[in-house]
């Protein structure tokens, strides 16, 4: 076969997982093409114009410590940052910033066009090039045909993307996008089991014809946090969002017009995410609710484009703009982009190793929306566990994964492999049976390890991280070893200041874990020669370490007890057809789902019990 | 690390004995608590006589005979420790409870076969053959099990488990979705929520003594000297003529079990031989029997005749039972009385066997030290030992949770201990996966931007 061009490694897709997946192969040593539909969107947030929140704000930083480029970038051209849950526990605060769209987008490109082995190329692939069920490369709608020893698929919503407003509806990847409807059909004739999602966002308003002191002010924090652990400042300029409410006149016309809305004709077979729900759901499934809450995020500071979040739809342009005008502070308001939903084709992740790698076809890797995720951040950290074992597989090292109890991405992963997908997959804390251990502040202390060993963290980084981490470790020790006994000038005035009897005497680490105590006392507290060396964060982790270490040590003992035999390895070479008194139906099942742990095994859904204890027995045996 | 768990290895019911099994880091801690004896270092595969105690009450329960394995020198390859005590099941389950209380966890089916499997004690063809055990025991468990869903375990535990279930929602929630309108949380609404559904729990765990007693009976033993009317109370408490009754002492050479129940309550009655010191062989050998059954026995009656004054052998009687649990019955009051002198303490009840008078407070007072409830109303019952296990520990766990939020904790740490009774009871009723939860607080609160 000929072909114009020789890569080790494509990517097909420049969001927010291809992105992330080229830059790291590229990193690695491997020859990448980048190719994009449209070279000037590389990085386009194509919804809401944030990265981050709950869970996953901690992904970033999980991506940032294995040595990916999303955090980075986000410092560089975040416009507002907050850290969330700020009043609980370290374990689930979680940085969240608002970026401005054109700046991510520009900086993105920039980051990939001064990395070395990475080629951009736009194009628009038709067909994945498959020999002997190995990959071997591309060939694009212009019939160039590129050669790769292995391709990732990073499509988002472009595979026979549909939008719907009202009763139009048409074929798009994104708004004033194609769809890619030939990889498509491509991907489904190479068998890939492929299913319908849907999701939606709102309009786009002109920020001139809004009247912002009919809104409740939300201003940017005065001490952003930052994504990545090498950003020492955040330079942009902070903006305020402001936040607004929908009412009851409002509510009854979308009621009274949702026959025009395709999510409730009956035109959208898509299923679309449950947390993430359009204004007309809002509207009829929480029906007792009087109003419901908008936020007005403005899209950067080179423009008046204003995202409205919270009024995802798909009713008629028209109509959006006449509901949006019954709210108080948007009597005169204009919409530049209108609202809409977009269905897609998305492949079950079930058929996908560890590594994002398909099982079927080798060299060929699946990342982000096109395994039925939703969110940059999800997008991202398949992108780069994709990328990382793409260069690998090319370089022959042993492949990559991480465990549910190392990060968020490992239970990411380990979820949408093991179970599939049934709706947009959002990563929440609540997932992570470890979520007191997978702390966003300590993404570093548990990956940057790994990241350096991969390649991907740079020296520099990783000679920051062991520097921090000594003084960390030091830290433990002086708020373990310093002690305040009553004949001490300090435990009058702490004993004064909370209150109460502090007993005989009190370590600074037992004094941290007292109702009404902050960073700051604790700080005070310190001997001055270490105030100066250590940073207020290194602080927060080390107060974090010992505030939990308790609870995780009990929980250690409680899961044990329930899940004792979930780290049982199943062995790479294991035949469950082989095990007697296993039904051929479950080993079937047990076959095609390849699980590498019992644990895995256990949560398989439709495996009898007697077929559980019955493995487990031979899992038992094998391991001796 | 692995737990200690525990598990009873011969098969329950009435037998001369009944042996207890620990396998774990634990075991040995746990029966020095036992015996009460820190300094209790049984010599590896011998035998040791111990006396088992109450450690809450101090009671004495039993006197067993105790056998060390030590790790790995064992049948799992850990240290286990084999209590063998006298048959009696309520004896054998208060111990058993003793050492659940000690942090030892009921072993599921098989558990002791696989950590011997786990630790090279076994071979595969011997696994086989365990897993084929294992498969048996869960579809004996798994027809429990579908009875008891359809019965009312589960009846009464899904609705404390939704309870618990929009408790961990509502805390889940405004972890999760901070930037949503939601409702604040109200810690007192939550705190007496919880207390609720604690004081529930344990209603349902209290159940488990009642439990026991309706599976598994009580065992009382009938004595007295010979022709004090024994055999006629038999007769009148079974309602039928069962034993051979007539005036000459010793008619009832051997014992004579029946059951019946009184208030929905088993109960194995054993009418013993006349207790006489004799030379009659047949006799005497009915004397030592009687002798043994009334030290197995969970309830002694001792039978009085009130037409006649107390003889040596009545006060011998006496002497044998001071440590047993007895009562004491005056038969023949339809008969002019003697006045019978006992010490103030004894239960004394009046009855005739041959009218039937006393009777039915003679029934009350057999089963009134064991039923902690009014068995007749008890809504349901938890039978299972590792059900009730599951139950104490879910209580352990919401009680601690409760605590924290008395302390104003951040609720991802409240919530630890809220996943873990919702784990533990999911062992009973089926498990509440992450997904149902997820459905659940979408269904609650409007999410989502």
């Amino acid at each position: 076969m000929i072909f114009d061009e020789k890569f080790d490694v494509i990517v097909i897709g420049a969001g927010h997982a291809g992105c992330e997946a080229a830059s790291a192969a590229a990193r690695l040593g491997v020859e990448t093409a980048l190719i994009t539909l449209n070279l000037d969107l590389i990085g386009q947030m194509s919804c809401n114009p944030a990265i981050g929140g709950i869970a996953k704000g901690h992904i970033v930083r999980e991506i940032d410590a294995l040595g990916g480029i999303m955090g980075r970038i986000i410092d560089r051209t975040g416009i507002q940052f907050r850290l969330l849950n700020r009043s609980r526990g370290p374990a689930v605060q979680s940085p969240r910033a608002q970026a401005d769209r054109a700046l991510y987008r520009t900086e993105m490109r920039r980051v990939l066009e001064f990395t070395s082995n990475l080629h951009l190329r736009q194009g628009a692939v038709a067909e994945l090039i498959v020999e002997n069920n190995n990959v071997i490369g591309v060939e694009l709608q212009d019939s160039r045909r590129f050669a790769g020893q292995a391709v990732i698929l990073a499509t988002g919503t472009f595979l026979n993307g549909k939008i719907h407003t009202g009763s139009k509806t048409f074929s798009a990847g994104r708004a004033g996008e194609p769809a890619s409807i030939d990889l498509a059909e491509n991907l489904k004739h190479l068998g890939f089991p492929v299913g319908r999602l849907k999701t939606g966002t709102p309009p786009r308003l002109d920020g001139r014809t809004i009247d912002w002191d009919a809104f409740e002010e939300q201003n940017a924090e005065e001490n952003p946090v930052a994504f990545s652990f090498a950003t020492e400042k955040i330079e942009q300029p902070q903006i305020s969002c402001h936040i607004g409410y929908t009412n009851d006149k409002m509510h009854h016309k979308i009621r009274e017009n949702l026959h025009q809305s395709p999510l409730y004709s009956g035109k959208i077979k898509g299923v679309g995410p449950r947390y993430c729900p359009s204004i007309e759901d809002k509207v009829v499934k929480f029906a007792d609710k009087d109003r419901h809450q908008l936020f007005l995020e403005p899209e950067g500071h080179n423009t008046n484009e204003v995202y409205l979040n919270g009024f995802s739809t798909s009713l008629p342009s028209n109509l959006q703009q006449d509901l949006l005008r019954m709210i108080n502070g948007f009597e005169n308001v204009q919409i530049i982009r209108p609202g809409y939903a977009i269905e897609y084709d998305f492949i079950d992740p079930r058929q996908l190793k560890p590594t994002m790698e398909t099982i079927q076809i080798k060299g060929l890797f699946f990342a982000g929306q096109i395994n039925g995720t939703t969110g940059y951040e999800e997008a991202a950290c398949q992108g780069l566990i994709a990328g990382i074992n793409s260069a690998f597989y090319v370089q022959k090292r042993d492949p990559f994964y991480l465990k549910r109890n190392e990060a968020y991405i490992g239970v990411l992963v380990d979820d949408l492999i093991q179970h599939g997908v049934d709706e947009p997959y959002r990563i929440f804390t609540s997932r992570a049976e470890d979520r007191l251990t997978l702390r966003h502040d300590n993404a570093d202390h548990r990956l940057s390890s790994k990241g350096f060993e991969i390649g991907l963290l740079s020296g520099l980084d990783w000679e920051n991280f062991n520097k921090k981490r000594d003084r960390i470790s030091m830290l433990k020790e002086i708020i373990n070893s310093t002690r305040f006994k009553r004949s001490d000038i300090e435990y009058a005035s702490i004993s004064q200041l909370l209150n109460c009897d502090l007993g005989d005497a009190i370590t600074l680490s037992q004094l941290a874990q007292r109702q009404g105590v902050n960073l700051d006392l604790i700080y005070r507290l310190l001997p001055q020669n270490i105030q100066s060396q250590i940073s207020t964060n290194e602080l927060e982790t080390t107060l974090a370490d010992s505030l939990y270490s308790g609870y995780i040590e009990n929980q250690r003992v409680v899961t044990e007890r329930i899940y004792h035999n979930d780290n049982l390895r199943v062995p790479e070479v294991f035949s469950y057809k082989n095990i007697s008194g296993l039904s051929n139906e479950m080993a079937e099942r047990l076959e095609r789902a390849k699980p590498s742990t019992f644990g895995q095994l256990r949560r398989i859904g439709g495996i009898t019990p007697s077929a559980v204890s019955t493995v487990l027995v031979h899992l038992t045996a094998h391991k001796n | 690390m692995k737990d200690t768990i525990i598990a009873l290895a011969t098969p329950l019911g009435r037998s001369g004995i009944g042996v207890i099994r620990l396998s774990g880091e634990d075991s040995l801690s746990t029966i020095r608590k036992l015996v009460r004896d820190k300094n209790f270092n049984p010599k590896p595969r011998f035998a040791a006589l111990k006396k088992i105690y109450d450690f809450e009450t101090n009671e004495i329960l039993d006197e067993a005979v105790i056998t060390y394995f030590q790790s790995p020198q064992s049948f799992t390859g850990e240290d286990i420790v084999e209590i063998s005590g006298h048959g009696s099941p309520v004896i054998l389950r208060q111990i058993i409870d003793l050492c659940l209380k000690l942090d030892a966890r009921m072993a599921e089916a098989g558990e002791f076969s696989l950590r011997a499997l786990a630790n090279g004690r076994l071979n595969l063809s011997q696994a086989e053959a365990i897993r084929d055990l294992i498969d048996a025991q869960s579809a004996a468990s798994a027809r429990q099990s579908i009875r008891q869903l359809r019965g009312e375990l589960s009846n009464e535990l899904q609705p404390l488990k939704d309870d618990l279930l929009d408790v961990i929602v509502v805390l889940e929630s405004s972890l999760e979705f901070v930037e949503d309108d939601l409702p604040a949380v109200q810690a007192r609404n939550i705190k007496e929520k919880l207390v609720k559904i604690i004081a529930q729990l344990e209603k349902m765990a209290a159940t488990f003594q009642a439990g026991k007693l309706l599976r598994e009976g009580l065992k009382v033993a009938l004595v007295g000297r010979p022709n004090v009317g024994k055999s006629s109370l038999f007769n009148a408490l079974l309602g039928h003529e069962r034993a051979i009754v007539t005036a000459i002492a010793g008619t009832t050479r051997d014992q004579l079990h029946e059951k019946l129940t009184i208030k929905n309550i088993p109960i194995s009655l054993i009418d013993t031989a006349g207790l006489r010191e004799t030379s009659d062989t047949v006799e005497s050998i009915g004397v030592e029997r009687s002798k043994r059954t009334m030290a197995d026995a969970d309830l002694v009656v001792v039978l009085l005749d009130g037409s006649e004054n107390l003889t040596a052998e009545d006060t011998d009687l006496f002497d044998q039972v001071k440590d047993l649990n007895y009562l004491v019955a005056i038969n023949k009051s339809d008969l002019e009385q003697t006045k019978i002198k006992l010490d103030e303490k004894i239960k004394l009840l009046h009855i005739s066997a041959k009218t039937g008078e006393g009777l039915d407070k003679l029934q009350n007072a057999i089963i009134e030290p064991f039923a902690t409830n009014n068995l007749e109303n008890t809504g349901f019952l938890i039978s299972d030992a590792r059900h009730f296990d599951l139950l104490r520990r879910s209580v352990l766990e919401i009680e601690v949770s409760s605590h924290l939020i008395d302390e104003q904790t951040s609720e991802e740490i409240i919530l630890i201990g809220l996943h873990n009774a919702l784990r533990f009871l999911g062992e009973i009723t089926g498990e509440t996966t992450n997904e149902d939860m997820l459905t659940r607080i979408f269904s609650t609160f409007c999410i989502g931007k």
